[in-house]
C-alpha cells in the first residue's frame, strides 16, 4: 500500500514540477528507469514470497542505478555507448522479466 | 553466476533477499526490533517516490522533445520550399531576361541586309549548340531495368538483374544522332554534342545531374524516317539483344508534339566582346 501510494506520489511530483533534465544527464534517464523498475519488480517478489527487507531493497535500488549509470558513462566514454546501453537494459530486462513470472506464480499460482 | 544458467535453473536472481531472511531467521529479534518497525516504509517510500518521479520526468521529456523535433523538420520544409520558390522565380527571371535578349537581337539583326545572313547563321548554330529550346514531332525510345520479380529474369540464373547502364545510353543517344536527330533530350534534360552521359554509383548522370527510372530518350525529326534509319542499326541490334538477354524493358513510340527545353548555359569558348563597342 505504502509502495503504491509512494509511486503515485513520485509520479505527480513529476508531472508537477517538470524539472528540466540536463542535456548531460538525459542518456541515462532511461537506464535509470529500467534500474528502477528492476529493484522494483525484485521487492515485489520478495515481499510476495515473504521475504522482502528494506535495506536490501533501498541497497539495490541505489546499487543497481548507480552501476547502470556508471557502465553507460564508460560506454560513452569509450564510444561504445549504445551498445553498452542496450546490454544493461538486455540484462535488467531478463532479470524483470525472471522477477514478473516469480509474482506470477506467487498471484496466480501458474 | 552466469545469468543465463541461472535464468535456466530458475534460481532466483537476486539472493539478496533470500540472504537477508536467513539472516532475520539466525537472529529472530536483534534487528527487527521496534526502532527498525517504526522506520520501516522510509526508505521503501522514498525508493519508490523517486521511481515515479523518473518516469513521469522521462514521459514529460519524451513529450516535450516530440514538438521541437517536428518543429525542427516542418522549418526545414518551409525552407526547402522558400529556396526552391527562389529558384524558381531566378529561373522565370532567366527566361524572360533571355527572351528580352532574344528579341533585342533579333530586331538589331533584323535592320540590314548583313543582318539577315547573320541572324539565319545564328539560328542554326543556336540549333546545334542546343541553345534553344526547340518543339516538333520525333520519336521516343524508352528504356529500363528488368522488372525486379521477373521469374526468367537473370535473377532466376542467379545473377544480377538487367539494369541500364550508362554505356547503354550512350550507345542509344549516338545511335539516334546518327539517325538523324535534330535536338535529343533524356528524361527532358536537352543533350549538347558535348553532354557527358556517365554513372556515379548506381545512378546515371546526364550533364552531372542525375536521372531515376525508366529512361525516354526524345529524338527530334520526322518519327517515319527516324525510326527507318534506326531500326536495325548496331545501337538498336545492341538494345534488342539486351532486352533479350536480360529484359531490360525497350521500346520505340513515335511522338506527334516534343518540346524539349533549351540546354544549360553555353559557355563562349572562342567569341569575346568587341572592345571598341564598348560592351
Amino acid at each position: 500500500m505504502i509502495a503504491l501510494i509512494g509511486l503515485l506520489i513520485g509520479v505527480a511530483l513529476g508531472l508537477l514540477l517538470q524539472p528540466d533534465v540536463p542535456l548531460w544527464l538525459q542518456p541515462y534517464l532511461p537506464i535509470a528507469i529500467v534500474a528502477a523498475l528492476d529493484a522494483m519488480f525484485g521487492g515485489l517478489r520478495a515481499r510476495l514470497e515473504g521475504v522482502f527487507d528494506e535495506k536490501v531493497f533501498v541497497v539495490s535500488f541505489v546499487g543497481n542505478a548507480v552501476i547502470a549509470a556508471l557502465i553507460v558513462f564508460l560506454g560513452d566514454q569509450l564510444g561504445v555507448g549504445s551498445q553498452l546501453s542496450t546490454g544493461v537494459v538486455v540484462v535488467l530486462g531478463i532479470r524483470i522479466f525472471a522477477n514478473v513470472a516469480g509474482i506470477r506464480r506467487r498471484v496466480f499460482g501458474a | 553466476m552466469s545469468l543465463l544458467a541461472d535464468l535456466l535453473a530458475g534460481k532466483l536472481l537476486d539472493p539478496g533477499y533470500a540472504e537477508a531472511a536467513a539472516r532475520r531467521a539466525r537472529r529472530p529479534d536483534a534487528p527487527g526490533g521496534p526502532l527498525r518497525r517504526g522506520r520501516r516504509g522510509g526508505g521503501v517510500l522514498l525508493v519508490l517516490v523517486l521511481t515515479g518521479t523518473l518516469i513521469a520526468v522521462a514521459g514529460a521529456e519524451v513529450r516535450r522533445s516530440e514538438p521541437v523535433a517536428a518543429e525542427r523538420r516542418s522549418r526545414l520544409i518551409d525552407e526547402i520550399d522558400a529556396r526552391t520558390a527562389e529558384t524558381d522565380a531566378l529561373r522565370r527571371r532567366l527566361d524572360r531576361l533571355r527572351a528580352e535578349t532574344e528579341r533585342q537581337r533579333a530586331a538589331a539583326l533584323a535592320r540590314g541586309d548583313a543582318g539577315h545572313g547573320v541572324r539565319s547563321r545564328l539560328a542554326r548554330a543556336a540549333a546545334a549548340a542546343a541553345a534553344a529550346p526547340a518543339t516538333g514531332e520525333g520519336l521516343v525510345v524508352t528504356l529500363d531495368d528488368s522488372p525486379r520479380d521477373d521469374p526468367d529474369g537473370l535473377a532466376a540464373r542467379g545473377g544480377a538483374r538487367g539494369r541500364v547502364y550508362d554505356r547503354d545510353l550512350q550507345v542509344l543517344v549516338n545511335g539516334l544522332w546518327a539517325a538523324g536527330a535534330e535536338a535529343i533530350g533524356v528524361n527532358g534534360q536537352r543533350l549538347t554534342a558535348t553532354t557527358a552521359i556517365r554513372s556515379a554509383g548506381e545512378a546515371i548522370l546526364v550533364d552531372y545531374r542525375p536521372l531515376t527510372r525508366p529512361y525516354e530518350v526524345t529524338a527530334l525529326g520526322d518519327p517515319g524516317r527516324l525510326r527507318d534509319a534506326f531500326t536495325g542499326s548496331a545501337a538498336d541490334r545492341r538494345l534488342r539483344a539486351l532486352e533479350e538477354r536480360y529484359r531490360i524493358r525497350y521500346g520505340t513510340r513515335g511522338a506527334p508534339d516534343v518540346r524539349l527545353p533549351a540546354a544549360g548555359p553555353v559557355r563562349l569558348r572562342y567569341a569575346v566582346p568587341r572592345e571598341e563597342d564598348g560592351q
